[in-house]
C-alpha cells in the first residue's frame, strides 16, 4: 500500500470523530479530535491494524493559545498520521487513556503527565517515570510558564525499598546494582525463583534535554541532542538534522546522505557488538563478552579514524556533514570490515549452536508476532518476532533509496532470535558499508544553511541499532525550534520485558532485560546540579578528608 | 614431642600455612589461565595474596539484625572444616598425615563444611541476596554432592577400602582413570560444583544476585571464607589426583597432575555459559547421578566376577 492510501484509509476510519483535518507535509496527515472521542479513535485504529502508536507529544500552546494539545504520532511505513487534542491549559486537565487499547502507551502516558501536567484517566500507573522523588507536586517543567526556581526539590520520606509480601520477596534492582550498570529501577516480585510481578522507574539520569532544546539555536542543538545517547550519538545528529533540513527546505547533497548512512552502519556495529558482550555477560559466558569487545574495537578504531572521536562523531552538521572520505580511509574501512565480517559470521556462529548458551536463550522470553505488536515494539526485538518494522525499508530517508538495505526477521520470536537477528543484521550491515565506499557519490559535503528555520511542524524518523528513533520538530519561524519531542526506541520496547518478564525466573531477568538492548541515557535525558543542600562537588582531597573525618566521628 | 608434630603438622605443614599459600597459587594459576583463554591479560602471580592481605585489613562491616556469632564463626568453621580435610588428604603427593579407617567419608564431609558454612552465612543475612545466593548454593550441594561422593567411591571400591591412604596407595599402581573414565569426569565436574566455577557460578551470578550468600561479608570474614574455598581446591584437586591419576608419589609429578586438572577446569570454565540453578540440578540428577551409580554398579559387577 502506497503511503496515500494508507492516509486515506486512516482518513476514512477516523471519520466519525475529525473535527478538522489537514495534510502538513505529504507524507502525514493531522487529524483534530475531541478529547473524549480518543479512545474509540484508538481502538478503532488498533482494531483495523492501522500502524503502531509511535509517540505521545506534548506541547503547551501559550502564550498564542490558553491550550495544552497532546499529539498521538501513528505510524504505518512512511505514513504518519498524527491524532490532535486540545484541552484547557487551566489546572491539571484530564485526558482519557488509550492504555487499555493500546498497551504500549502506557509509558508515553505517565511522561505525558508528569511532564505537562495532564490526568491521564485510567493509565496503569500514573506515578512518576522520569522527574525526581524529590520534585515538587504542581510544578510541570514543559509548561511555558515553568520556572527553574520551581524546581526547588522538597523533602521525601525514603521509597520503601523491596520487602516481603507473604511468601514473595521484591526484589529491587538499581538504579545502583553490579547486575545492572545502567541507572534504571526495577522492583520484581519473586515467589522462590520465579517472577510474579514487575515494575520499573526511570529518570535517573533525565536532563530534560527536550527542554533545554528551546533554549539553544538550531545548530547549538545539534551538539546538545548528539550527548542524548552515548552509543548511537550519530542516530540523533542525523534524525534531528534530517528533520530540520526538511522544515528549512534545504537540500541535502548526496555525498553528505551518503557519509550519514555509511557513519550509521559502523554506529550499528559498534552497538551490536557491544550489546554482544553485554548480554553475554548476563548470561555468564564471560568469554564471549571479552572476545566481542576485543573485536569492537576494531570499529572503534575505525570511527576514529573517519571521525577524530571514538563516541561522539560529531560528523553531522545542518545541510551536511563535516568530513569526506579519502582513498586511503576507503581501504582501511574495506580492511576492517573484511576482519569483522569474518568475526561476526563466527559469533553468529556461536550463539546459535553453543549447547550451553543455548540453554540460557532458546525459548526464553518468547515474544509472538501479536505480542509484538501489542506491545509496540521496535528495531531488533521486533524483528525477531517476525514484525517487519524498520525505517531504513518502510519510509527510506537519506541514502537509503540508493543505498537500501535488506530486512532480517526471525519468527521465533525469543533470546536465541534476537541474537540471531541482530548478528544477521550486522552481515547486512557490512555489505552496506562496502557498497557505499565503493561508490561514494561525488560532490559537496555540504551547503549553506539558514540561521532561522520557517515556522513549521515536521517527524523526523531515523532506524536506530535498537529500532525506530522519532523526532516531532516545531519551529516558530525563528533561531530555535518551539518544541522538540524525542522518543528513543528503548522507551517502547519496556513495555515488552515488564510484561514478558512474569513467570520467567529471576536467573532469566538480566538476560530479558538484555534482549532488548536497553539504552537508558537516551531513554532519559538531563541532569543539573540543582541547589540541594547536602550535594556539593569535591576534590579529591577533600573527598579523603570528610572520609577520614566521617570514619573518626564514627569511632 | 608428639604435640609439636602435630602441632606443626596442623599449624605450618602440611594444613595450615603451607596449604593457605598453596592454595592461593592454585587459584592463580585458575584465574591467570581463564584469562588467557578469554584473551585477557590475567592477575600477576601475587594478586590472590594481595587480595587475601587487603581484605584481612579491612575493616569488617557487620549488617544490623543478625546473629552476632554466626556471622563471626561461619568463616571459622568454613575455613577450619577445609583444612581439616588437608590432614587425611594427599597434599603434594605426599602421604597424608593422619590415616583412619573410614576417612575418606570424613574428609568429603569435611570440605562440604565449607557450603554449608556459606548457606547458614546467607540464611543469616537480611539480605535477599544472600537469601536468595545461600538457597542456590545449597540446593546446588543436593544436585552434586551425592554423583562426587559416588565418583570417589568408585576407587575406594576398587581397592577394598574407604582409606584415603590405601586408596592412594592402590591407585598408585592402576592408573584408575582406564577404568573409571566415567567417575573421573564426574569427580572434575563435581569438583567445580563445589568449588562454585562457571558453569555452576549460578549461587554467586553476579548479574542476578550480586555475590550470593556473601554479600554482606565485607573484611575478615569474606577474607576468610575466599581462603577457604582456595585450600578446598587443593585439597579436592589433590584428592582427584591420587584417586584417578596415579596415587602418590613423585612430588613434582604430583604437582603436574593437580595442574592439569586445574587446567582442565579452567579450559572448561571459559568455554562454557552458567546454567540456571535449575538446569544445573537437572543435569546432576538426569546425567551425573545415574552416570556415577552405573559406573559403581558395573564396578561391583567385574570385582564379583573377577572374585
Amino acid at each position: 500500500m502506497t503511503t496515500e492510501t494508507l492516509l486515506q484509509r486512516a482518513a476514512e476510519l477516523l471519520t466519525p470523530f475529525t473535527k478538522d483535518s489537514a495534510r502538513p507535509e505529504s507524507n502525514r496527515l493531522d487529524v483534530a479530535i475531541s478529547a473524549n472521542d480518543l479512545p474509540a479513535a484508538a481502538e478503532t485504529l488498533s482494531n483495523a491494524d492501522w500502524g503502531y502508536l509511535s509517540a505521545i507529544t506534548g506541547m503547551d500552546l501559550a502564550p498564542e493559545a490558553d491550550e495544552l494539545e497532546a499529539l498521538y504520532h501513528f505510524c504505518d511505513k512512511a505514513a504518519v498520521m498524527t491524532l490532535r487534542v486540545r484541552l484547557p491549559r487551566a489546572g491539571r486537565p484530564e485526558i482519557p487513556s488509550i492504555s487499555p487499547q493500546i498497551p504500549a502507551a502506557a509509558f508515553f502516558e505517565r511522561e505525558l503527565g508528569e511532564m505537562l501536567g495532564v490526568t491521564v484517566v485510567g493509565t496503569p500507573d500514573p506515578s512518576r517515570l522520569f522527574l525526581p522523588d524529590d520534585w515538587p507536586e504542581g510544578v510541570y517543567p514543559l509548561r511555558r510558564d515553568f520556572k527553574q526556581e520551581q524546581a526547588a526539590p522538597v523533602e521525601t520520606a525514603n521509597r520503601p525499598e523491596g520487602g516481603r509480601v507473604g511468601n514473595k520477596f521484591i526484589v529491587p534492582i538499581g538504579p545502583q546494582h553490579p547486575a545492572l550498570k545502567e541507572p534504571g529501577h526495577f522492583e520484581f516480585e519473586v515467589d522462590g525463583e520465579v517472577i510474579t510481578g514487575a515494575r520499573m522507574r526511570l529518570g535517573y539520569v533525565h536532563r530534560g534535554i527536550e527542554k533545554a532544546t528551546e533554549e539553544r539555536n538550531w545548530i547549538q542543538n545539534l551538539y546538545l541532542l548528539e550527548r542524548v545517547c552515548g552509543i548511537c550519538s550519530h542516530t540523533h545528529t542525523s534524525v534531528y538534522s534530517q528533520g530540520v533540513e526538511k522544515l528549512a527546505q534545504v537540500e541535502t547533497p548526496p555525498r553528505a546522505l551518503a557519509i550519514r548512512e555509511l557513519v550509521a552502519g559502523l554506529e550499528r556495529i559498534h552497538s551490536h557488538l557491544l550489546w554482544l558482550g553485554v548480554a553475554a555477560h548476563e548470561a555468564g559466558f564471560d568469554t564471549l563478552f571479552m572476545y566481542s569487545w576485543r573485536d569492537r574495537e576494531t570499529v572503534m578504531n575505525l570511527l576514529e579514524e573517519l571521525t577524530g572521536n571514538r563516541v561522539n562523531y560529531s560528523i553531522c552538521v545542518l545541510g551536511g556533514v563535516k568530513q569526506d572520505i579519502l582513498p586511503e580511509q576507503a581501504a582501511s574501512i574495506h580492511q576492517a570490515i573484511g576482519y569483522l565480517e569474518e568475526r561476526i559470521r563466527y559469533y553468529l556462529d556461536v550463539v546459535s549452536s553453543d549447547t550451553f548458551f543455548l540453554q540460557r536463550t532458546r525459548g526464553i522470553g518468547t515474544m509472538t508476532l501479536d505480542e509484538a505488536k501489542r506491545f509496540g515494539s521496535l528495531g531488533p526485538t521486533a524483528r525477531a518476532s517476525g514484525l517487519r518494522r524498520d525505517v531504513r525499508l518502510d519510509s527510506p530517508y537519506g541514502a537509503y533509496t540508493r543505498f537500501p538495505v535488506s530486512i532480517v526477521t526471525d519468527e521465533r520470536g525469543d533470546l536465541e532470535a534476537r541474537f540471531a537477528v541482530r548478528m544477521k543484521e550486522l552481515l547486512v550491515t557490512c555489505s552496506t558499508i562496502r557498497a557505499i565506499v565503493d561508490n561514494l557519490p561525488a560532490g559537496e559535503l555540504t551547503t549553506r544553511f539558514p540561521r532561522k528555520i520557517p515556522a513549521g511542524e515536521t517527524v523526523s524518523r531515523v532506524e536506530a541499532p535498537r529500532g525506530e528513533v522519532f523526532y516531532f520538530i516545531k519551529s516558530g519561524g525563528g533561531e530555535s525550534p518551539t518544541r522538540l519531542k524525542i522518543r528513543t526506541p528503548s522507551l517502547c520496547n519496556w513495555t515488552s520485558v515488564l510484561n514478558k518478564a512474569v513467570g520467567h525466573q529471576l536467573a532469566d531477568v538480566p538476560m530479558l532485560i538484555a534482549g532488548m538492548d536497553p539504552c537508558f541515557s537516551c531513554n532519559d535525558r538531563m541532569v543539573t546540579v540543582r541547589g540541594k543542600k547536602d550535594s556539593r562537588s569535591m576534590t579529591w582531597s577533600e573527598l579523603r578528608e570528610y572520609g577520614i573525618q566521617k570514619y573518626q566521628g564514627r569511632r | 614431642m608428639n604435640l609439636l608434630t602435630s602441632l606443626f603438622s596442623l599449624m605450618i605443614f602440611p594444613a595450615g600455612l603451607a596449604l593457605i599459600l598453596s592454595g592461593l597459587l592454585y587459584e592463580w594459576a585458575d584465574r591467570k589461565l581463564v584469562a588467557r583463554f578469554q584473551n585477557r591479560v590475567g592477575p600477576r602471580w601475587f594478586q590472590p595474596f594481595a587480595d587475601i592481605l587487603k581484605l584481612l585489613a579491612k575493616e569488617e562491616i557487620k549488617p544490623s539484625g543478625l546473629d552476632s556469632a554466626l556471622f563471626y564463626g561461619l568463616p571459622i568453621l568454613a575455613l577450619t572444616g577445609a583444612l581439616t580435610s588437608a590432614l587425611y588428604a594427599p597434599i603434594l603427593g605426599l602421604p597424608p598425615i593422619h590415616s583412619f579407617p573410614g576417612d575418606l567419608i570424613v574428609t568429603l564431609y569435611l570440605l562440604s563444611l565449607l557450603t554449608i558454612s556459606m548457606g547458614l552465612a546467607g540464611w543469616n543475612a537480611s539480605s535477599r541476596f544472600s537469601v536468595i545466593g545461600a538457597t542456590r548454593s545449597l540446593t546446588q550441594l543436593f544436585a552434586y554432592e551425592a554423583p562426587f561422593l559416588l565418583a570417589l567411591l568408585g576407587p575406594a571400591i576398587a581397592a577394598n577400602s574407604w582409606t584415603i591412604r590405601d586408596v592412594s596407595a592402590y591407585a598408585g599402581s592402576h592408573w584408575l582413570i582406564l577404568t573409571q573414565p566415567v567417575g573421573f569426569v564426574i569427580a572434575l565436574i563435581g569438583l567445580m560444583g563445589k568449588l562454585e566455577l562457571p558453569p555452576f557460578d549460578a549461587p554467586e551470578a553476579e548479574t542476578e544476585i550480586v555475590a550470593g550468600a556473601l554479600t554482606e561479608y565485607s573484611g575478615r570474614g569474606l577474607a576468610l571464607f575466599t581462603l577457604g574455598k582456595s585450600v578446598e581446591l587443593v585439597v579436592a584437586v589433590s584428592l582427584v589426583a591420587a584417586f584417578y591419576l596415579g596415587g602418590i608419589g613423585n612430588p613434582l609429578l604430583f604437582l603436574l597432575k593437580t595442574l592439569g586438572i586445574v587446567l582442565l577446569m579452567s579450559l572448561l570454565q571459559a568455554l562454557l555459559t552458567r546454567l540456571r540453578i535449575d538446569q544445573t540440578v537437572g543435569l546432576w540428577w538426569r546425567f551425573g547421578a545415574l552416570l556415577a551409580l552405573l559406573q559403581i554398579l558395573v564396578l561391583i559387577l567385574v570385582k564379583g566376577w573377577l572374585a
